[in-house]
């Protein structure tokens, strides 16, 4: 039977957030989205690099796909997760966490779909834009999820 | 654990050393901004396990914010290394976990590496707040149990489940009186 201790350490940051000075919540929260905003241009370049990464890999996925090409296109993915929301286009980050969870169920299984995965990188092109009208990237995104789904849970009998 | 966007109260992270680990540079300088806005001046930038693992040896943290690292995953091998190997008191630095998307075959790593609480990316300055708050709440007891090592991440104590009651006195209620004999129990048995 294992044994179990409980320890209780002094956390340090709880006394250095009590100090007097620093800043009110609403000041700093304002501080950090003005920062986020200063690198969105860096960050579209950034996000955009990794678009034609993944398009290029994409074209050079052999069909079937082997898992190695398949783990590339994730790892490119899965970088891109979190910009979308600096860039101004939060859709982006929807889809490719729906592209991840793709490439994830399709491994797994040791499946391929090669126009999942196309859709996916063609709507990453199209919700890059951000001058999609609103309500423009909802539709997409229910697409894309349902794509996903289909590979979702466990392998039919 | 919701923060009001607008409230007057104040905090201070100035003195805070506050340790971040992403092997992406947009990750980083995501991270960097939101920390740098919420008001944190020391900084120690780690683009890899080994450059955080010097960083963890050399100076005391106060706060350490590391990406899972999909899909190697190396960012939770770091916080179970910290938890283990590192040296007080930056074993029981307060971790904050961040992840793009955790595969199927590593959330059980994930979920176990030692880390105080995971935030999934893209990552609002608010929730990044929210986390560093709640993670510096006083009385979070750290457990070594086995192969865990790391905060008890249980949010509260409810005690036993409703209706069930403490295992002792399920057993008196199920079972009823004990026999008195090894023959009535014998007869017990039978008739169940």
């Amino acid at each position: 039977m294992s044994t179990v201790r409980f320890v209780f350490p002094k956390v340090r940051l709880t006394e250095i957030l009590k100090t007097p000075g620093g800043l009110t919540v609403a000041e700093a929260l304002e501080r950090a989205q003005t920062n986020l905003e200063e690198i969105r241009p860096t960050c579209i370049a950034d996000l955009t690099a990794l678009l034609e990464y993944a398009e290029a890999g994409l074209e050079q996925l052999p069909e079937p796909a082997d898992d190695a090409g398949l783990a590339d296109l994730y790892a490119i993915a899965v970088r891109g997760i979190g910009a979308g929301a600096v860039c101004g286009v939060p859709a982006v980050d929807e889809a490719l966490t729906s592209l991840c969870d793709l490439i994830d169920h399709l491994r797994t299984r040791g499946r391929f779909d090669h126009e999942a995965v196309a859709v996916h990188v063609r709507a990453w092109r199209l919700l890059m834009n951000p001058d999609l009208p609103d309500g423009g990237a909802e539709p997409v995104l229910d697409g894309l999820r349902k794509v996903t789904s289909r590979y979702a849970g466990p392998e039919p009998a | 654990m919701s923060l009001d966007p607008a409230s007057r109260a104040r905090f201070n992270l100035e003195r805070a050393a506050v340790m971040l680990l992403d092997d992406t540079p947009m990750g980083m300088s995501i991270l960097v901004q939101i920390v740098t806005g919420l008001g944190a001046k020391t900084l120690y930038r780690c683009a890899s396990v080994e450059q955080a693992q010097q960083v963890a040896t050399s100076y005391e943290l106060d706060l350490a914010i590391v990406d899972g690292m999909a899909p190697s995953g190396a960012g939770y091998d770091f916080v179970r290394w910290m938890r283990t190997e590192a040296k007080e008191p930056n074993c029981y630095t307060p971790v904050l976990i961040t992840t793009a998307h955790t595969p199927a075959s590593d959330v059980a790593r994930a979920r176990d590496c030692g880390g105080h609480i995971i935030i999934k990316k893209p990552i609002a300055p608010k929730v990044m707040l929210e986390r560093i708050l709640w993670v510096a709440k006083e009385g979070r007891p750290f457990l070594f149990s086995g192969s865990y090592v790391g905060p008890d991440r249980r949010f509260r104590n409810d005690g036993p489940p409703d209706g069930i009651g403490r295992r002792r006195e399920d057993h008196m209620v199920d079972a009823g009186e004990a026999p008195a004999d090894e023959e009535a129990a014998s007869d017990a048995r039978a008739a169940s």
